[in-house]
């Protein structure tokens, strides 16, 4: 396959490519490429930053405790918590299943989630980690079925008295069928259908029959004693629902302009049995997939930026608040979403501030905010010698780089080589212009010039 | 202009991305200065106590809900026989004494929402409490009526949801030196030297570009508007202030921002409310306090007006732990030279009817008072901006 391509297609199912992985598939086919990809990513490996057995212990007592040792739990979580964002960055730096660490992200901010409690949420990361390549149908129920959500959602306020419709409301607008597929009247029986959802200190999920309501429900149509899973199979039943997640997984692997026959097209591959693998198949192997208009037209997420330059220059973070703090400045702090509609992605993520700061992050990780103005014409350093001014005031980042790893892999390339390997879409004017007079003088500094020009906060 | 039509008008020639708007911006000011209305909110996040903020005195359910916190009547600041401020509010005090503050009591909206985050989305959005707006109401003025980012800035290191519109935002900002140093960096000079590719313009590749420009010379233009100015008032030493320190500055030196937004967090006083929140309303009325008096000595004070909310208030009953949980309905300031309805705008709240969770009703809608504001003092289409039509309050 044309290197362009499998550099669009490495993008968007991972987080780019190097050299190395590069030159080993330029001889294959697109069919084998794409096959490796889903078989390297056939295993779930789960994160685990704490152990269902030592948390329970940590709880068994939990009435008898005192405030003090209450506050001292609710720390530990949070603590846990950054340990589990920490650790997600370190998957996705070092992937062993692409794949479906892209989907995982992906769903990420479509199952919109937030938690304090660590072992549920944990749950629940690698509940998206299991189903990302799996069966829709049975993702949605585990979903709405995980301790997570339920609290999320406000499962526990839902009572066959009482009803709360958030879950049912949100389950039909934001994770299967979009705003105008339904009636209020379908939401509010539906409600009805999920009265007793709850869960166990471990996140098993359990029915509170007390709080159920076994009464009649009338839904899309039809009348019947119907449970929450009978609602779920009800709504997934609507072809909307393939179209909504079909529209959803185009917008953010392919183009967020959409292309109405592809969509028909990924529609006809995935319902009505709702299987994510053979719809990702279909479209990485789709001819639009690789067209002009598709290629490095993407706005990069703040993580695919952060995660692509690891991917150049390998980068360790000496502090767990100084990622964390990082994600936050740059919008996406994962873990944390704005809100249950999750990040707006495309242009929200960009806006004056956060544009000036993303150009700046390749030179802030990689050479103390310096951006080597070398063999650029006319010299000036202003920003340098203010930046090393800078140099070891506290608040600096305390990031160590693996440059060797990168020398190995890209200082044998010629300039047109790494612009063209780091560079994904076509090159504006300006940057060709400034990139004829830039006089070459190493692979880092040169690297460094790229990531800092607006296009590569494209992919 | 509307935006629609700045836009046009800025395609007619790609080259005008390279005259630096803030040559324009000046030429504009000069005529706008004179009824230049301007809009400065804080948020007090967490969720303020508005009962211990304004307390009702005289009424026997406060003092049996807050055996452990309630205010001491002898210390309060009265407003009349019914109500009175926070011992620490002497500043705000003497703002309604001399008629510059309105206070609207029970504002809130139908089917509250307990969460920061969510309540603060809802405040952010002016959302229905069920709706997931992804807009922020004050990012939908910008879409509608903003020409550059710096038309809307928020005094902090980033942007939040409330000045981020469709398609246009505004920005943020701590330092307007720091700002213009991080956009002064050689590299990136050099890559906007270049003539600009006017096919790009309709592409994310030309979002990019355009983005960087308007960042550029946003920076560039608040930062020489700023630099001669120089305040002489004093300011208390905290974060609020800071932040007011620096709209003062934009104000006086006629930035051309119509709105900007500060915030004071650490109100969310689960326990030990006392001494925590004694404390942070000393530090806003200090900071409001000095705010003002730099406005009126350099005759700003009329043309700015100053909205404080948070973005629910506690409950009446306190807790076991000294402290108040999440509530909902609140009382809103809003201070400015010209109110047309001075002091307490509305009833009391009443501690006698409360909802199913014990916390106060709202009988006003914070859109309202969005509304009003959008219509009266920005004059802009309020309906256009908030999705729906809202009955206007008279303090305007």
């Amino acid at each position: 396959m044309d290197t362009k391509y499998i550099q669009h297609l490495y993008w968007r199912a991972g987080f780019g490519i190097n050299p190395n992985e590069l030159s080993l598939f330029k001889k294959k086919s697109k069919k084998e490429i794409v096959t490796t990809l889903f078989r390297n990513s056939k295993k779930i490996e789960p994160i685990s930053v704490i152990n269902a057995s030592d948390y329970i212990d940590l709880y068994k007592n939990f009435k008898s405790l005192k405030k003090e040792q209450r506050k001292k739990l609710q720390k530990m979580n949070q603590k846990k918590i950054r340990d589990l964002n920490v650790a997600w960055i370190q998957r996705l730096c070092n992937p062993h299943q692409l794949l479906r660490e892209r989907m995982t992200l992906f769903w990420a901010n479509h199952f919109v989630c937030k938690d304090n409690n660590i072992l549920h949420f944990q749950q629940f990361n690698n509940l998206l980690r299991t189903y990302a390549l799996g069966n829709f149908r049975d993702f949605v129920k585990a979903v709405s079925k995980s301790a997570s959500m339920l609290k999320y959602l406000n499962a526990k306020q839902n009572k066959k008295q009482s009803p709360n419709e958030n879950f049912a409301r949100e389950l039909m607008e934001l994770f299967t069928l979009g705003i105008g597929h339904y009636s209020e009247n379908d939401i509010k029986e539906s409600a009805k259908a999920f009265t007793g959802w709850n869960h166990k200190h471990n996140g098993a999920f359990i029915l509170r029959k007390r709080l159920h309501d076994y009464n009649e429900k009338t839904f899309l149509g039809t009348t019947g004693n119907f449970t929450g899973e009978d609602i779920i199979d009800k709504i997934l039943d609507q072809k909307q629902c393939a179209f909504f997640i079909c529209e959803k997984i185009y917008k953010y692997f392919v183009n967020t302009k959409i292309h109405p026959s592809h969509i028909d097209e990924m529609v006809k591959v995935f319902y009505p049995t709702y299987d994510i693998a053979k719809l990702m198949n279909h479209v990485f192997l789709s001819k639009w997939f690789y067209n002009q208009e598709n290629r490095g037209t993407k706005i990069k997420s703040p993580i695919d930026l952060l995660v692509g330059i690891h991917k150049v220059v390998p980068i360790e973070f000496k502090t767990t608040k100084q990622l964390i703090y990082l994600q936050k400045l740059l919008g996406q702090q994962l873990l944390n979403p704005v809100n249950v509609a999750g990040w707006k992605m495309g242009r929200h993520w960009i806006d004056t501030n956060s544009l000036m700061f993303r150009l700046k992050l390749p030179s802030i990780l990689l050479n103390n905010a310096v951006i080597s103005l070398k063999g650029i014409s006319e010299f000036e350093d202003t920003y340098k010698m203010y930046a090393e001014k800078r140099k070891g005031k506290k608040g600096y980042l305390k990031i160590t780089q693996d440059w060797d790893i990168f020398q190995s892999q890209y200082s044998p390339l010629t300039p047109v080589q790494l612009q063209s390997i780091l560079l994904s879409g076509i090159l504006s004017e300006n940057a060709q212009d400034l990139l004829k007079d830039i006089a070459f003088s190493n692979a880092k500094d040169y690297c460094i010039q790229l990531m800092s020009l607006p296009e590569y906060q494209l992919c | 202009m509307k935006r629609r039509d700045f836009i046009k008008n800025s395609a007619l020639a790609s080259s005008l991305l390279y005259v630096p708007s803030f040559v324009n911006a000046f030429n504009n000011f000069n005529l706008e200065t004179e009824g230049y209305k301007r809009l400065v909110i804080v948020q007090l996040s967490g969720g303020n106590d508005g009962l211990n903020t304004i307390t009702p005195f005289k009424n026997d359910l406060y003092f049996k809900n807050r055996p452990g916190i309630s205010n001491n009547p002898q210390e309060l600041l009265k407003l009349n026989d019914e109500l009175g401020f926070h011992k620490n509010l002497k500043p705000l005090k003497h703002l309604y004494d001399q008629g510059f503050l309105s206070i609207i009591n029970n504002v809130g909206y139908p089917n509250p929402n307990r969460s920061h985050f969510r309540s603060t989305d809802i405040w952010h959005t002016a959302s229905d409490s069920n709706k997931y707006l992804t807009e922020g109401w004050l990012g939908r003025y910008l879409d509608n009526y903003g020409q550059n980012p710096y038309n809307g800035i928020e005094v902090d290191e980033s942007l939040s949801l409330v000045l981020k519109g469709n398609k246009f935002n505004g920005m943020a900002v701590q330092n307007a030196t720091q700002l213009f140093r991080n956009s002064q960096d050689p590299y990136f000079k050099k890559v906007l030297n270049y003539p600009a590719n006017p096919h790009l313009s309709e592409h994310n590749l030309g979002y990019l570009y355009k983005t960087m420009i308007a960042a550029k010379n946003s920076a560039k233009y608040i930062y020489s508007t700023t630099k001669t100015y120089n305040s002489k008032q004093e300011y208390p030493n905290n974060p609020l202030a800071k932040q007011l320190k620096t709209a003062a500055e934009f104000i006086n030196s006629g930035v051309d921002c119509k709105v900007i937004y500060t915030s004071l967090g650490g109100f969310d006083t689960h326990f030990n409310q006392k001494l925590r929140q004694d404390k942070l309303l000393k530090v806003y009325a200090q900071s409001i306090d000095a705010f003002v008096k730099d406005l009126q000595t350099n005759n700003t004070f009329k043309d700015t007006l100053v909205l404080t909310f948070s973005e629910f208030g506690r409950r009446v009953k306190q807790n076991a732990a000294e402290g108040t949980d999440h509530g909902t309905a609140n009382n809103v300031f809003i201070i400015g030279k010209n109110l047309k309805k001075k002091g307490l705008y509305n009833e009391a709240p009443d501690l006698a009817d409360l909802d199913s969770n014990g916390d106060l009703k709202y009988s006003i809608d914070f859109r309202r008072i969005y509304a009003t504001i959008l219509k009266k003092w920005m004059q802009v289409d309020d309906k256009i901006i908030l999705n729906q039509s809202f009955n206007p309050l008279t303090f305007l």
